[in-house]
């Protein structure tokens, strides 16, 4: 019994030499950041001269960095919101019925994901130039609402298929609720969580999208990270850092919050 | 509240609740496809408990479907007080439908779950809100109110679904195999709760199971549905005891089927000759049909209904014992007479306890027990055949 234990014990061990490395570069670009911001020099470099907090204060009075910052917020709440309501009531609308084209409808709304994106930039660039409104943050917003939709069908589909009792819908219209009564009362709880999550990760994918935003920035439109990609090409200022830096920290505080809701939500049921 | 209390008191109105609900013609097919549901009628008069019987792919769950409006008739009429409610949706029929698993609203506290049929309705909250709780209290859940269901035991979450479906006065309650899922014990007391509750609220219940005993316990009348039809409709006992066709004689419980030959009629009773020459009497078709002296019939008697004797006696027929069981409660023989074995069970231990393989004995049945059933076509099939 203690010969196995020991085996098991040392096959724990190898795994972890064998993952500690894959692990370590997977973080190491995001860990890098933080010490880089905190660098003393005018310019980003590593390793950096420590230490001083000089960066944060470039990065917070800088107005074109703040200015990009809020409308990146601004631009990935729009998105997600968009997102949010055509994916959840996509996924409400097809989810147990079968029709002919079904499959093709479900690719189409798939499509921004599978698409290269440069060719989604492009097309979306033609498009709003054609209709005049190029240069506002209005198209960035709903390019990555497109972007955004997938993930958001993806996962309230799934929460619907694991959440929904079809009984549920028969017993609400039984009980004398109308089709309006049944969406808010069966489906709207059942598709909620997937939405929830499914707009995290629309949150995401919009607020480091960089390729759309380029195509379709203009003056007073510059997202955050449209402004990263510039100032790494031209600048090379450890603002850069210090807005990465930032981010970082928020992320990890989106993933507790989460692992916190999971929590609480599983030992409910 | 104390209807259950003074039923003298109580108008007949509000002591039978529910309208009379009449079912004519009802077909149903899906596409192009064969009929799942031919000409089903029958009438739910109110108080009754009228139950839909038969094996799965029989048609009992689409017709209630159909009464509850989740499946449009293909043809058909369905009657709430000579009013037709066939083309209605769901939502402004008046029906309280329980379903299997009792579908109830995981995120609603019971309170909110038995108040939501008033709610869309458009009763006021504080209005709906008393209601539904003095139905949570005639249920005996008042306490339970502001939990949710999942923290309710089973047969709790039955009341509350019970309370759900009552407490918006619907036109009858629609229960389709709601204890299908559960163990034996649980179930047995489950149906009692049920039966006790619809006796105290007087509503017409009409159910839906392919359990017989379940069947037999709870309704005032059975009908028996094989193939998309009504093969039998009639109070428990009716069914039992006269069953129309081979099908119902053998889908509610055990029974023997003896071939014969008809001769007559005396008395009121059909005069058989069967193998061997032996000549017994018994009850003509349970659906009234004329039998023609010389036809081919099928006799159906219950084994425990068989008079098993150690000496002759009239009328009666000599068979041998090829086997026997005991079983506790009654012992089991099977029996070579009249060309084939009958299965005989037998309750009292006395006289015929010593009887075991090979020994000759005597049988014999009262004439109402035995039933001449409905033939020729499919006269010998068998529910195990009708169900494949």
């Amino acid at each position: 019994m203690s010969a196995s234990r020991s085996l098991r014990l040392s096959g724990h061990a190898l795994l972890l030499i064998a993952a500690a490395p894959i692990l370590l570069f997977l973080l190491l670009p995001s860990l890098i950041i933080v010490p880089m911001a905190l660098s003393k020099s005018q310019m980003i470099q590593f390793p950096p001269e420590w230490i001083s907090l000089h960066s944060f204060a470039d990065y917070l009075g800088d107005p074109q960095w703040v200015d990009s910052t809020l409308l990146s917020f601004q631009v990935t709440i729009v998105a997600v919101l968009i997102a949010a309501v055509t994916g959840g009531t996509a996924a409400i609308a097809l989810h147990g019925r079968s029709f002919a084209g079904k499959g093709l409808l479900v690719g189409l709304i798939m499509m921004p994901i599978v698409t290269p994106v440069v060719i989604l930039a492009l097309g979306d660039y033609l498009l709003f130039a054609q209709l005049r409104v190029l240069g506002s943050w209005v198209p960035i917003a709903i390019a990555h609402g497109v972007l955004a939709t997938p993930y958001v069908f993806i996962s309230a589909q799934t929460s619907l298929t694991s959440e929904l009792n079809p009984a549920l819908v028969r017993s609400a219209r039984s009980l004398g609720a109308r089709p309006i009564s049944v969406l808010y009362h069966v489906y709207w709880p059942a598709v909620r969580p997937g939405v929830l999550a499914g707009s995290m990760l629309g949150f995401a994918v919009s607020f480091d999208e960089v390729v759309l935003a380029l195509f379709l920035q203009g003056a007073n439109s510059v997202t955050l990270p449209v402004r990263t990609f510039s100032a790494i090409q031209y600048e090379l200022t450890p603002k850069i850092a210090a807005s990465a830096s930032l981010f970082i920290v928020l992320a990890l505080v989106a993933l507790a919050l989460q692992a916190f809701a999971a929590r609480k939500t599983g030992r409910l049921s | 509240m104390n209807s259950a209390v003074q039923p003298e008191k109580v108008s007949a109105s509000s002591h039978q609740a529910g309208r009379e609900v009449e079912v004519r013609g009802l077909w149903k097919s899906y596409g192009h496809g064969a009929y799942v549901v031919r000409d089903v009628s029958f009438a739910l008069q109110r108080g009754e408990f009228l139950t839909l019987l038969g094996p799965s792919g029989s048609g009992k769950t689409t017709s209630l479907m159909m009464v509850a409006g989740f499946e449009k008739p293909t043809r058909g009429e369905i009657l709430v007080d000579g009013r037709d409610v066939a083309r209605r949706p769901p939502e402004q029929r008046n029906f309280g439908v329980v379903f299997q698993g009792y579908a109830l609203f995981p995120h609603k506290s019971v309170l909110e779950n038995v108040e939501f049929g008033l709610r869309m309705k458009g009763v006021p909250p504080a209005a709906r809100r008393r209601q539904a709780f003095d139905m949570l209290e005639k249920v005996g859940l008042a306490n339970f109110a502001m939990r949710k269901p999942r923290e309710l035991s089973g047969g709790q979450q039955q009341r509350v679904a019970l309370a759900r479906a009552l407490v918006f006065e619907p036109d009858a309650l629609l229960l389709d195999e709601p204890l299908s899922a559960l163990d034996r014990k649980l179930r047995e007391s489950l149906q009692n709760e049920i039966k006790e509750l619809q006796k105290r609220f007087g509503i017409s219940i009409l159910f839906v199971t392919h359990d017989q005993d379940e069947a037999m316990m709870m309704s005032d009348r059975i009908a028996v549905m094989a193939e998309g039809r009504i093969v039998q409709i009639g109070s428990p006992s009716d069914v039992y005891l006269h069953p129309a066709t081979p099908f119902v004689a053998g889908f509610l419980g055990e029974t023997n089927l003896v071939p014969g030959t008809y001769r007559g009629t005396d008395e009121g009773y059909a005069v058989v000759d069967f193998k061997d020459t032996a000549r017994g009497r018994a009850r003509l078709p349970a659906d009234g049909r004329n039998l023609t002296a010389g036809e081919a019939v099928v006799v159906s008697v219950r084994p425990e209904r068989v008079r098993l004797l150690t000496h002759q006696a009239e009328p009666n027929f000599p068979g041998v014992v090829a086997d026997c069981t005991f079983l506790g409660r009654h012992t089991r023989y099977s029996i070579q007479a009249l060309g084939q074995a009958l299965t005989v069970s037998v309750t009292e231990w006395s006289q015929t306890s010593a009887l075991c393989n090979g020994a000759p004995v005597w049988l014999g049945w009262n004439v109402e027990d035995a039933q001449i059933l409905s033939g020729p076509e499919g006269a010998l099939a068998t529910p195990e055949e009708i169900i494949r």
